[in-house]
């Protein structure tokens, strides 16, 4: 299984990683941020798909708050109601995750990839040698220049800019997309994940490699590049994390049941995104012609 | 309601699918980083029948064979084991996987023996220093050396020349050694100090091998695709070439050339006069272990399972031996017997001119079944592996079989 993953996956980005440093002159950093931006172009589609997904899943947020508050006692029928809904508006809750599973391999093996090729000790180095193709563009570049600004790339950033410059990024780029919410127990588990994966890599990129790092930087900036011109701007980075109330209003917007009018007006939104993202697909099934290329 | 079943299980499918993904990058992150730690790869040093060495766990170790092959408890006669002090590594964190605060060092330097004292290099991350230790009786203690037997260390205290991977070498009372700074220094072995060249000589460019020294030049590279010669006298520069590759392995002079291996998976003769490149010889892999030669004719393991006999004046393959595994360690020859180890960890004894194997059929226990990074090493027919797995073999050439193994990891 190892074996099959080395040769189908990891080798050849790791060699294209290695070779595109000869055709840079040698800079290995300048390798890993345009690695990263061809595979973020290359999965640029799916990253859409499921950007696309999320917000059409996001519109029917209120809709499955008043269900929650409806079926509070039975979670049978809260389930079978949730799916009712996401059928009317012709969603598939798991669309968002496939684009993130077909995508995840790619991202397992570019970070592997800059692990191996940085080669910290000699070791490493040695175990290398059986991942290379003989390539002559891979043989010169090869042990790889590490140094890249200030930057050792097989050894941490001893400052702290990186650290802030990869936590600051993930921040950002989580803080877009995550809707805040009315409910105090779930809004304080949302602000706890939002701040805690930002913090735990920061703390990461004090101790591993700032080649890792600078791809985790570089990948994060991308996303929330990808992320504002696909949903139209910074999503939720604006909206204060609790959702304003009016003051004469008695009941939240989640209590509160919502009119017939504005039920069919957020499944038609909803029902519109999922059209558009099967219209892109089919479009795309279409260029690709029956057997695909 | 087989809708709501479907409904039910996505909902759940979703929740688990979205656990095991948060599971697998913070596992990828939290162990899937650095790799395996150092650990080194020192081979022997042997006087007075004595045998010296770096150990895979931060210590220098002297065995006596012959205490060795009778059972005898550790430490007999003039042997002993002194450990090496961890080395401070300015500007790093200590983090779970990679790189921490104060690494333990690891030898892969192979140590040489310059009179009472056995001289050993260090690599700790990025610092690395040389020391010199009393082989009668080390008188270190906590890293620190003891002038009244000899001892030094260079540098002094917490200072650091960079890490030492590539072996140094001892001509007459000087010690030349190249270190991941891209520095080459010449070491007076008495004190220990940089005084034999007016300043170490800059290659700008890590080195991670051994220098090879004849009729006063200095010959060595560096990652920076620069192969250089010194003079050895004042370290004044005689010659440098640059290489479409790195040099892989430590270089062999042999009459009028000096032979190494390259990252770009050639072999290279270069005139000792000039740098001009005679020939190059292609293999499938890296030719990583540092070359032997022998009357006119280049013994080449290479990362490609195979071992090449060349001759040295053209380059032309007069045969090619195919083993079980890449071989990284550097092999070594006993009378005409080439003693030849596997990273798969087989031992191989071939006949020099044919490269047929000596012993038909092989011996059931001439393989050490793990691996061999660390050279070999021969003292009349016996010759002596240092394994992976912190155990060190005696083989003899003669039966080709294991007489017998020492394992320091038990030692404490």
């Amino acid at each position: 299984m190892a074996e099959l993953w080395n040769t189908i996956i990891l080798e050849p980005v790791l060699n294209s990683l290695i070779a595109m440093c000869t055709v840079l002159g040698g800079n290995f950093g300048l390798a890993i941020i345009v690695l990263t931006v061809i595979v973020r172009l290359i999965l640029f589609p799916l990253t859409v798909r499921q950007t696309q997904s999320t917000k059409a899943m996001q519109s029917l947020q209120p809709r499955i708050q008043e269900l929650q508050k409806k079926y509070a006692k039975s979670k049978e029928k809260l389930q079978q109601e949730t799916m009712k809904l996401y059928k009317e508006a012709g969603i598939n809750p798991l669309g968002c995750l496939w684009p993130m599973l077909i995508q995840l391999p790619i991202w397992i093996a570019l970070y592997q990839s800059i692990m191996q090729a940085l080669a910290a000790t000699p070791e490493n180095l040695l175990n290398l040698s059986q991942h290379l193709y003989s390539w002559a563009a891979v043989g010169q570049a090869v042990p790889l220049n590490e140094h890249f600004l200030w930057l050792r790339l097989s050894r941490p950033d001893p400052n702290l800019i990186l650290a802030i410059l990869v936590g600051g990024t993930m921040w950002v780029q989580q803080k877009m997309v995550t809707p805040p919410s009315a409910d105090p127990r779930q809004k304080s588990m949302t602000s706890m994940t939002t701040m805690m994966m930002p913090l735990m890599f920061g703390f990461f990129t004090l101790s591993f490699p700032s080649g890792l790092a600078l791809y985790w930087t570089v990948s994060n900036i991308l996303g929330i590049i990808i992320q504002y011109f696909v949903s139209g701007g910074w999503g939720y980075l604006r909206t204060p994390s609790v959702p304003k109330q009016a003051p004469s209003q008695k009941t939240s917007l989640a209590q509160k049941p919502i009119p017939a009018e504005q039920q069919s007006k957020v499944l038609k939104r909803a029902a519109e995104q999922s059209k558009t993202i099967k219209q892109a697909s089919s479009e795309e099934k279409k260029r690709r012609g029956l057997f695909g290329r | 309601m087989v809708n709501d079943v479907t409904g039910f299980f996505t909902i759940k499918i979703r929740k688990v699918l979205s656990l095991i993904l948060s599971v697998i990058m913070l596992g990828l992150i939290a162990i899937g980083c650095g790799g395996p730690a150092h650990q080194g790869w020192s081979g022997f040093a042997g006087d007075d029948g004595i045998l010296y060495f770096g150990s895979m766990d931060s210590r220098v170790l002297a065995i006596d064979p012959s205490a060795r092959s009778q059972g005898l408890p550790f430490p007999s006669e003039g042997e002993w084991v002194l450990p090496i002090p961890t080395a401070g590594s300015p500007g790093a964190i200590c983090g779970p996987a990679c790189v921490p605060a104060s690494p333990r060092a690891g030898i892969y330097a192979t140590p040489v023996v310059i009179g009472d004292l056995v001289c050993v290099g260090t690599y700790a991350g990025d610092s690395g220093k040389l020391m010199a230790i009393n082989r009668l009786a080390p008188g270190y203690a906590e890293g620190v050396p003891l002038r009244s037997k000899g001892e030094w260390a260079y540098p002094s205290g917490v200072q650091s020349i960079g890490a030492i991977v590539g072996s140094p070498v001892v001509v007459e009372d000087t010690l030349y050694v190249g270190t991941s700074e891209g520095e080459v220094y010449a070491l007076g072995v008495v004190y220990g100090e940089s005084n034999k060249w007016k300043q170490p000589f800059d290659t700008e460019g890590k080195i991670w091998t051994s220098p090879a020294i004849k009729d006063n030049v200095v010959y060595i590279s560096n990652y920076a695709h620069k192969f250089f010669a010194l003079s050895r006298i004042d370290g004044s520069l005689i010659w440098e070439i640059e290489l479409p590759a790195a040099a892989a392995s430590s270089p062999a002079v042999a009459g009028d050339d000096v032979f190494f291996g390259a990252f770009d998976n050639q072999l290279y003769a270069v005139d000792v006069t000039n740098g001009d490149v005679k020939w190059t010889f292609g293999g499938d892999n890296w030719f990583w272990s540092t070359p032997v030669v022998k009357d006119g004719v280049v013994y080449a393991g290479c990362l490609d399972n195979k071992i090449y006999a060349l001759s040295a004046s053209t380059g032309e393959e007069l045969w090619q031996f195919t083993a079980d595994g890449p071989i990284a360690s550097t092999p070594v020859l006993v009378d005409n017997i080439l003693v030849v180890a596997s990273e798969s960890g087989m031992v191989y004894m071939l006949k020099a001119d044919s490269g047929k194997p000596e012993h038909d059929p092989v011996p059931v226990d001439a393989s050490v079944k793990v691996p061999v990074k660390a050279p070999l090493y021969a003292e009349g027919n016996m010759v002596y592996v240092h394994a992976s797995n912190r155990c060190v073999y005696c083989i003899d050439v003669q039966s080709g079989e294991k007489v017998w193994s020492f394992c320091y990891s038990e030692i404490e």
